[in-house]
């Protein structure tokens, strides 16, 4: 697990942009959290690559426009544990009786 | 006071736009309302693709913003493929769209898709208006964005309400930048690091991309690939950016590259890229591709390095910077004398195997119809067997004559693009190359050319087939030719004259008989001389191949050769 923070201008779409380089490559999010961070924003992500791949992601981040810096962080087992544990969960979704019922209406 | 239809098409003369391609629909109605006396050329394209790809090949021929406008919805998503295309070959592309009225946003309002999103991915740079006033800041943004450093497209979604809505303008703005991209032009040393390895180096080549075309760096190359004077080849979109004629150039390199090509890249110990992402196509297993070299990457966008394969010394900047950076080194430095290793791999005991095959007669033809072109044309292909058989023969030096759809592969692409390009140079000879399902993707745009009276050249090389995969399903799926028969095809000439457009067939018996062969000279003259669109259909062999082919996943060392079997 690699953790990454980056700081951005919150402009329309640069966090989506940012997310999006992670996820085109099959890569799963366990953690990110966005904030806004003196004159700008930051994100922090936490995310399973190799040493490939995080050359890649942040080429591909500096490379979006709006992406003020990027910088690679030590993997911390406090981010793996809350990615895992401490996060707070969403509602359940509609179980399959609920979605079967909508799905008729 | 200017309503905001009117202020858009103000801030698009700003950057320079004199011709748009485009599609009219009702959240965009305002911006074509406003249209006449703008000073914007509009042209109506038969569809959003067509609109986009001609955008495209306007750009790709000046390297100037090409834009095109589609309505919501859509409108818009028919853009969809034209923008990754653009985002593939770095071409500078500028979209607007209409978008349902602010307050609908969000709903499924009639002809609503949320473009932001769908094209998010696709974009350099994108936005969707929220005020009439950010108008001008961000069409000036976003043509900034779509021009500089790495190109491509840019995505502007303006609500209709908003294109209808009044505002005081002050005029168009101008964009600066926010920051420079620490990356670029900070490696002052690299040039005697490169140096240095040629020294070391016992069998250097070089690789030629599009960035050398982009960058407009075609010149300085040369007159550094002249000093180096070592084994060279190009991709598909570098093709026209070395002299075809040096006597160091190899050709294109590749899954359909030449076998002096792949070889040399192959056995090569220093791996000069210029410009190049070195993709799939290019590199075949990356874990085998150049497997002894070490690599130099020349790039302007940090994101494309290291993708597939790791280089030794990135030189991240603008060709046109670094490498007269490095001509400068080279010039003064007593290069090794690599002569030698260049007759090994430029010798004739490299070429290919003397096996014409059944895509000789079509390579012929095709030679044929490059021999006829003035220095100035254009050519463009489509995509399939033609392309690269195309690419195998094409053999000017032009840095924008060679125009192609060559990292997203859309079919389709040829004919529209080619009307953006004889718009863009007028009195210049443009000729589209397209196979029969390629052209019939786009084929509603012979009423566009014929509209506007476009004299371009458009060729079918009709094998009644899609061609590359049945190619691939002959040689990988043992010949289960599964939904790529096109026997049934229109009457492609037919067509032509409902659309009110001079065509002809040749079929390729016609053209190996040698009894005909005066006549058909005679019509290939008369097809490029005339001042009036024109469209030639050649029959081919359906089973006829592109070869050397390196199969997919295969090392490059890996191309197989067409047997001499009858088919």
């Amino acid at each position: 697990m690699h953790v990454f923070h980056l700081r951005y201008r919150n402009s329309q779409g640069t966090l989506m942009r940012i997310l999006t380089a992670v996820v085109r490559r099959t890569i799963d999010l366990a953690y990110v959290q966005a904030e806004p961070s003196e004159h700008a924003h930051k994100v922090t992500l936490l995310v399973d690559v190799n040493a490939k791949q995080v050359g890649q992601l942040c080429r591909d981040w500096r490379a979006i426009v709006d992406v003020i810096d990027v910088r690679p962080g030590v993997p911390i087992k406090e981010f793996w544990d809350y990615a895992h544990v401490g996060i707070p969960r969403p509602p359940e979704s509609v179980g399959p009786i609920e979605t079967a019922r909508s799905a008729t209406a | 006071m200017r309503n905001g239809a009117q202020i858009v098409l103000e801030c698009l003369r700003a950057e320079g736009v004199n011709l748009a391609f485009g599609y009219p629909g009702g959240a965009i109605m305002p911006l074509y309302d406003a249209l006449e006396g703008s000073g914007i050329s509009h042209v109506l394209m038969r569809h959003e693709q067509g609109a986009v790809f001609a955008a495209e090949g306007y750009a790709r021929a000046t390297g100037r913003v090409g834009v095109a406008i589609a309505t919501s919805g859509p409108g818009a998503t028919n853009l969809v493929t034209g923008i990754a295309d653009a985002k593939m070959d770095s071409v500078p592309l500028v979209c607007i769209t209409g978008q349902v009225r602010s307050p609908l946003i969000g709903t499924d309002a009639f002809q609503e898709t949320d473009v932001f999103g769908v094209t998010l991915s696709l974009t350099k740079w994108s936005r969707l208006v929220r005020a009439i006033e950010d108008l001008p800041g961000i069409i000036a943004e976003g043509f900034y964005w779509a021009r500089s450093g790495r190109p491509g497209p840019v995505v502007i979604d303006i609500p209709v309400d908003i294109l209808r809505a009044g505002a005081d303008f002050c005029g168009p703005v101008s964009f600066i930048p926010p920051r420079i991209s620490e990356h670029v032009g900070s490696q002052s040393t690299f040039a005697a690091t490169v140096s240095a390895l040629l020294q070391q180096a016992k069998k250097p080549v070089v690789l030629v991309g599009a960035g050398a075309r982009l960058s407009g760096a075609v010149a300085d190359l040369q007159r550094l690939l002249d000093l180096l004077n070592i084994p060279t080849f190009a991709t598909v979109h570098g093709l026209g950016a070395v002299k075809q004629d040096s006597p160091y150039y190899l050709g294109m390199v590749g899954m359909h590259g030449t076998r002096a090509a792949n070889m040399a890249l192959d056995e090569t110990d220093l791996l000069l890229v210029f410009g190049a992402r070195l993709d799939d196509r290019v590199t075949g297993d990356p874990s085998r591709f150049a497997p002894h070299a070490k690599i130099v990457h020349f790039e302007i966008d940090p994101a494309q390095l290291d993708r597939v394969r790791t280089c030794e010394l990135p030189v991240i900047g603008n060709l046109a910077e670094t490498i007269p950076a490095f001509y400068r080194e080279a010039e003064r430095t007593q290069l090794p004398d690599f002569s030698a290793w260049r007759a090994v791999a430029c010798g004739a005991a490299r070429a290919e195997p003397r096996n014409p095959g059944l895509a000789h007669p079509t390579k012929s033809f095709l030679q044929q119809l490059f021999s006829r072109m003035p220095k100035d044309g254009t050519f463009l292909a489509d995509v399939g067997q033609h392309q690269m058989w195309a690419a195998q023969c094409y053999r000017a030096s032009s840095p924008r004559g060679f125009i192609t759809s060559g990292g997203l592969g859309a079919m389709g692409f040829a004919l529209p693009a080619a009307i953006g390009v004889q718009l863009a140079k007028p009195g210049t000879t443009v000729l589209s190359i397209s196979g029969d399902g390629g052209f019939q993707m786009n084929i509603q745009e012979l009423a566009t050319v014929h509209r506007l009276d476009l004299p371009i050249k458009m060729v079918i090389i009709d094998n009644k087939y899609l061609g590359m995969v049945r190619q691939w399903q002959e040689l990988f799926y043992k010949r289960n030719y599964a939904e790529t028969d096109l026997s049934d095809n229109p009457d492609f000439v037919e067509i032509a004259k409902a659309y009110k457009i001079s065509a002809a067939l040749i079929t390729e018996e016609e053209f190996l008989d040698p009894a005909s062969s005066g006549e058909v000279a005679r019509r290939l003259d008369r097809f490029f001389a005339s001042s009036q669109p024109e469209l030639l259909v050649f029959e081919c062999h359906p089973e006829a191949n592109v070869y050397p082919m390196v199969p997919s996943g295969a090392a490059l060392s890996e191309m197989i050769f067409e047997v001499s079997e009858e088919k």
